[in-house]
């Protein structure tokens, strides 16, 4: 569930970033409306706190996959959700790539689709990958609250059975299993981060 | 805003041309025009005859990929080793693999950095990454090299080595160098036109014997008397003062340029007014085959009463052997 969520988070969110950063005045496709609209999306999408977002989602859940319930039916507001993290952390990420690389590109004659890919994201990909590492974890811990949709998982597991049942043991168990997994996904994430960048 | 005004500049071909000016004269300004990164709002730019400002945008990036800049801070791409950097131009024009590799492999032998090919710029010292940017600069048969004031991020015996380098390849592959700089020395190392450029005009420009020899604007002149003159030692500097008291020395800043090197100026002054005169600092050196240079010295200001001064003769005395003379301040007696 996550890791379906995570992969559709990148394939949606990396895209958006790069028309933030594109069409951000200054940016190599300035184009103020554009960019104040897209970004007004993100950031009021990014406001609603997720278990309402979960909630308001339901109709366009049951239209996209037939239910509003199950593991499959999480994964929408948790792609969605994991996307826009994912948009406004890659741009950031872009955004701290200094103008003076671009201008290499631009007095080298270069077009700006290679300025994008080999320049722009080429540079970026260490503080991507760092950010897609935060966007894992946040992930991680919204998928608790698709127990709430019956999206089954970890989470859900921990509140059923630990805290409706009373187990506190087994909620214990999943406490620690969650740490460990958050902190596997960090040290894989910072190392990978690390050898990216030279 | 007008930045630069009027700007009217040809060089020929192979030659090295310094742009030189305060810091926010325009000079970087008039460079990035030169690389397509800045439009100016009339006028022309033509490199081997083809405008750059009236090109469609496919004959734009051509006429740019025959134009390379080194950049102030370099700005080579930190996940990429020595000889991709290198590379990047050929990969921006569609080279074939092969191709791209052989000719940075070429550039980078040409550069000096035949041991350092696959290092990441992190890894090489200044002076190495500058050599890089050269190379990457060049690697398309570039016609025109632009070099943004390097020398300010490099130490001064490094800098020396990439203008000897600059050189080389400007006589090698015939180049054509437009760089800009503050500071004359590096112009004087290598350049053979002169530019200078104040509040965005072009105010004196020529051959770089006449400008550092006769520099007639006064921007022109302050930048090539920073050639020579050194700080004033402490222990005048510190009791350095604007009102003259009786039995005052003067301190007074000489400039020599042409022949006057060779005249025994000081000598003369000695003997026709019997005064001392006490040399502090100096620097006397040639531009091509003429001697010019500068030197700060003192003498005393007044011969028996405080009214009686004599800087005035003295200096129109200088004035008169070719010698500039500028009074810097009073200092007393020692």
């Amino acid at each position: 569930m996550v890791g379906a969520s995570a992969l559709i988070s990148i394939i949606v969110g990396v895209p958006i970033a790069i028309v933030l950063c594109l069409t951000a005045p200054g940016g190599l496709y300035p184009h103020r409306w554009i960019n104040h609209a897209l970004s007004g999306i993100v950031n009021a999408i990014r406001s609603i706190p997720y278990i309402i977002l979960v909630v308001l989602l339901m109709p366009t859940t049951r239209i996209i996959v037939g239910s509003s319930i199950g593991t499959l039916a999480a994964i929408i507001p948790l792609s969605l959700a994991g996307a826009l993290l994912v948009a406004r952390m890659v741009e950031d990420s872009l955004r701290n790539i200094e103008s003076d690389l671009i201008e290499v590109g631009l007095a080298m004659g270069a077009s700006k689709r290679q300025i994008i890919t080999k320049i722009l994201l080429s540079e970026a990909l260490p503080s991507i990958t760092a950010g897609i590492t935060t966007v894992l974890i946040n992930l991680i811990g919204f998928s608790a609250m698709a127990g709430a949709v019956g999206g089954g998982g970890l989470g859900d597991l921990a509140i059923r059975y630990g805290y409706q049942r009373y187990d506190f043991t087994l909620m214990m168990i999943i406490v620690v299993i969650l740490v460990i997994l958050v902190q596997a996904i960090q040290m894989v994430g910072d190392t990978l981060s690390r050898k990216l960048s030279k | 805003m007008e930045v630069l005004k009027g700007i009217d500049l040809s060089v020929p071909k192979g030659q090295i041309c310094g742009i030189i000016g305060r810091s926010g004269a325009g000079k970087s300004t008039l460079l990035r025009c030169l690389n397509g990164l800045e439009t100016p709002q009339s006028g022309d730019i033509t490199i081997n005859n083809k405008s750059l400002l009236n090109a469609k945008s496919g004959e734009r990036r051509k006429i740019l990929h025959n134009i390379g800049t080194v950049f102030q801070h370099f700005n080579l791409l930190s996940r990429r080793t020595v000889l991709q950097n290198i590379a990047l131009p050929l990969e921006f024009m569609g080279e074939s693999a092969d191709k791209i590799t052989g000719k940075a492999i070429k550039m980078a032998a040409l550069v000096g950095l035949n041991d350092k090919h696959h290092a990441y710029p992190s890894q090489l010292s200044g002076g190495q990454n500058q050599r890089v940017a050269i190379a990457r600069a060049l690697v398309s048969d570039v016609s025109l090299l632009l070099c943004d004031e390097f020398t300010s991020s490099l130490d001064p015996e490094t800098s020396l080595e990439i203008l000897a380098l600059l050189q080389d390849l400007n006589q090698r592959l015939r180049i054509t160098i437009v760089l800009i700089s503050h500071d004359m020395s590096v112009v004087r190392e290598i350049c053979d036109q002169v530019c200078v450029i104040d509040q965005g005009q072009i105010v004196e420009m020529g051959p770089v014997e006449s400008i550092l020899l006769r520099p007639r604007h006064e921007i022109t002149q302050s930048l090539v008397r920073h050639l020579f003159v050194k700080d004033l030692p402490r222990a005048i500097s510190d009791t350095l003062h604007q009102e003259t008291l009786l039995n005052d020395h003067v301190v007074l800043r000489l400039f020599f340029a042409h022949t006057a090197s060779y005249q025994p100026a000081i000598a003369d002054i000695i003997q026709k007014f019997h005064v001392p005169i006490n040399i502090i600092v100096g620097s006397l050196g040639h531009v091509r085959e003429v001697a010019f240079g500068s030197m700060i010295v003192t003498l005393p200001a007044h011969t028996t009463s405080q009214d009686d001064t004599i800087v005035a003769d003295i200096i129109t005395h200088f004035e008169s052997h070719n010698i500039s003379a500028e009074i810097l301040g009073f200092i007393p007696a020692p």
